[in-house]
């Protein structure tokens, strides 16, 4: 399903990937250990199209995603919930959720879309350009009304799904997204990266700053959305216990490197990973 | 106390003006952090812009084509002029706002020469026999109300009810809400951030042209007309808060009425008329000195 290959990424003149190649299939969870600074993060950065790839490949569905945006990239049924949750704090619990349905509402998945056609000529794309000037606001608009009851429907479908999920956004629906708990605000991050009802759900550090007991309710709903609703996970974790035993298959980044791969059982299993990652 | 109301009421009409311009420089400075100082300027020239057009055509067909003319110019100014500069300090991208407001007064002054013109208020429109705009005025209780006041109030309170409902129920409004506050985690919403900010600039524009069209009628059409006005609406945003709109429509009355009242009542003497906006403006010191963050200003309230 997503397919990493020699990707070089920098921030910079900070090179902080040398080459990582991975492979997540599709109905997994894949969990990517480390450090901190190995790399982790800029991984799934790269992925989302946060951050440009130097070089290498990055596929998803087959489809090269490395020289697409973020915006582009969410449409394709990728969704990135970013390390520290970023969410909008100010508005409310409901608002976040619709954010995160944005990209299925928007139009952005092709139809009144400009698309990128790099195989025209300067000239040609600016014509282009004119010409989806021109019309594309036209058919985003008719596309807007004829599709509202089903987009509306389709919403509200979600949202159920992510309250089963998540009873308590449910009661907090209209409270400022900033004042949740911590645990909670988790939750809603990963409710939001739902709504886009990605195939692809990407995890940053979903147990970073939380209680033992609240990480552990999160990693057993990660684990239910992934047996129940097929979505493939690529969690990034510190605590590499946790991410281990929901895991099918893990990689070990060492300072912008693959060290290790393997599945969850055999890291588990093995002195180096047990000695540095998981404490004993 | 019928002078009293009079003054109130006055105030509330030019108030209103100042709101919707302040009003168009907090949709700016909400999203982006720039205060806007040519946002007068846009206003007046769009205003120009109307005038010509009422050479040859209709008042409510010009309105609606105006607002699309002032929008497309936001637009413009913003892809063109503001979009290269983002990401350079704020300092810098106001001096850019300020070398705009030299272009486009002088464009203006190249264009439609410095003699000022009369600009005419909307004409007279009947509803079921209960005329709505247009000359003269209506006695309201002891006051007398200029249709002309009446229509800038109409006109302030409906654009702050449609921006309402735009930020806060369609999918756009709330896309640029998301993109003011949080442009990384919009990106990953899939929302263009770019555009939002287009947008913001267009709606922008829009409102502050309509702040020019309803002003206007009042003082002459000429280069200069908006400057006492940017004056007042920037006190007024400042005032309500620069992040909050509906601060900006609250402070640009407050601003637009204790003005009226400071040159009506304080004594000649030592204060006056000639003193109005000296006074006012000592007025937003103390209320900032209360309230650092303006009336309606953030106070962030965050569990970390």
């Amino acid at each position: 399903m997503l397919q990493l290959r020699e990707v070089v990424a920098a921030y910079g003149p900070i090179v902080a990937l040398h080459g990582v190649s991975l492979e997540v299939h599709e109905g997994s969870i894949v969990t990517v250990l480390g450090a901190n600074g190995a790399g982790k993060s800029t991984t799934l950065r790269a992925i989302s199209g946060l951050l440009r790839p130097e070089s290498g490949i990055i596929e998803f569905e087959g489809r090269r995603v490395d020289r697409l945006s973020p915006e582009q990239i969410v449409s394709l049924g990728m969704s990135h919930i970013p390390e520290g949750r970023q969410l909008f704090s100010e508005l409310t619990v409901l608002e976040n959720l619709r954010l995160g349905a944005y990209s299925r509402f928007s139009g952005a998945d092709g139809g009144g879309r400009l698309s990128q056609r790099e195989d025209l000529s300067p000239l040609g794309r600016l014509q282009h350009y004119l010409f989806h000037a021109a019309t594309g606001g036209i058919r985003d608009l008719a596309r807007g009304v004829r599709g509202y009851r089903q987009r509306k429907q389709d919403f509200e479908a979600a949202l159920r799904r992510v309250f089963d999920y998540f009873p308590i956004l449910a009661e907090r629906k209209s409270q400022v997204a900033g004042t949740l708990s911590g645990g909670e605000q988790q939750m809603l991050a990963i409710s939001r990266g739902l709504m886009a009802r990605p195939r692809l759900l990407l995890l940053d550090e979903p147990s970073m700053g939380l209680a033992p007991m609240v990480t552990r309710e999160i990693f057993e709903i990660i684990e239910t959305i992934n047996r129940t609703q097929g979505v493939t996970i690529l969690l990034v974790e510190q605590n590499a216990n946790l991410a281990l035993e929901i895991a099918h298959y893990g990689y070990v980044l060492e300072t912008g490197r693959i060290a290790l791969a393997d599945t969850s059982e055999n890291l588990r299993k093995n002195e180096a990973v047990q000695r540095s990652y998981l404490g004993q | 106390m019928t002078e009293f109301w009079q003054q109130v009421v006055t105030g509330i009409a030019t108030g209103s003006v100042y709101g919707l311009l302040a009003l168009a420089m907090v949709l700016i400075y909400r999203s982006t952090s720039v205060l806007n100082f040519a946002q007068g300027e846009m206003a007046m020239l769009t205003t120009f812009v109307a005038w010509s057009v009422l050479q040859w055509g209709e008042y409510w067909v010009m309105f609606p084509l105006v607002l699309l003319i002032a929008a497309g110019m936001g637009a413009f100014i913003e892809r063109v002029v503001i979009r290269p500069v983002e990401g350079a300090p704020v300092l810098n991208i106001i001096i850019v706002t300020l070398g705009l407001f030299a272009i486009l007064n002088n464009v203006a002054t190249w264009r439609w020469g410095g003699i000022p013109k009369g600009f005419p208020a909307p004409p007279e429109i009947q509803v079921t026999g209960v005329k709505f705009m247009g000359e003269g005025a209506l006695d309201i209780g002891p006051t007398v109300v200029s249709y002309h006041d009446l229509t800038i109030l109409v006109f302030a309170v409906s654009i702050m009810v449609a921006l309402y409902l735009f930020f806060q129920y369609t999918p756009t409004g709330l896309a640029m809400r998301a993109t003011a506050q949080n442009p990384v985690a919009s990106r990953l919403m899939g929302i263009r951030v770019g555009r939002m900010l287009t947008v913001g600039w267009a709606l922008s524009a829009a409102v502050g042209a309509v702040a020019g069209l309803l002003i206007a009628p009042l003082i002459l059409l000429q280069p200069p007309m908006m400057m006492g006005v940017l004056l007042f609406a920037f006190a007024a945003a400042v005032l309500g808060g620069l992040d909050s709109p509906v601060g900006a429509v609250v402070g640009g009355l407050i601003i637009g009425v204790s003005e009226n009242l400071v040159g009506t009542y304080t004594p000649k003497e030592w204060l006056g008329p000639d003193m109005k906006l000296t006074v006012t403006l000592l007025i937003i010191v103390v209320v900032l000195l209360i309230r650092p963050t303006g009336i309606f200003g953030r106070r962030t309230m965050r569990r970390v």
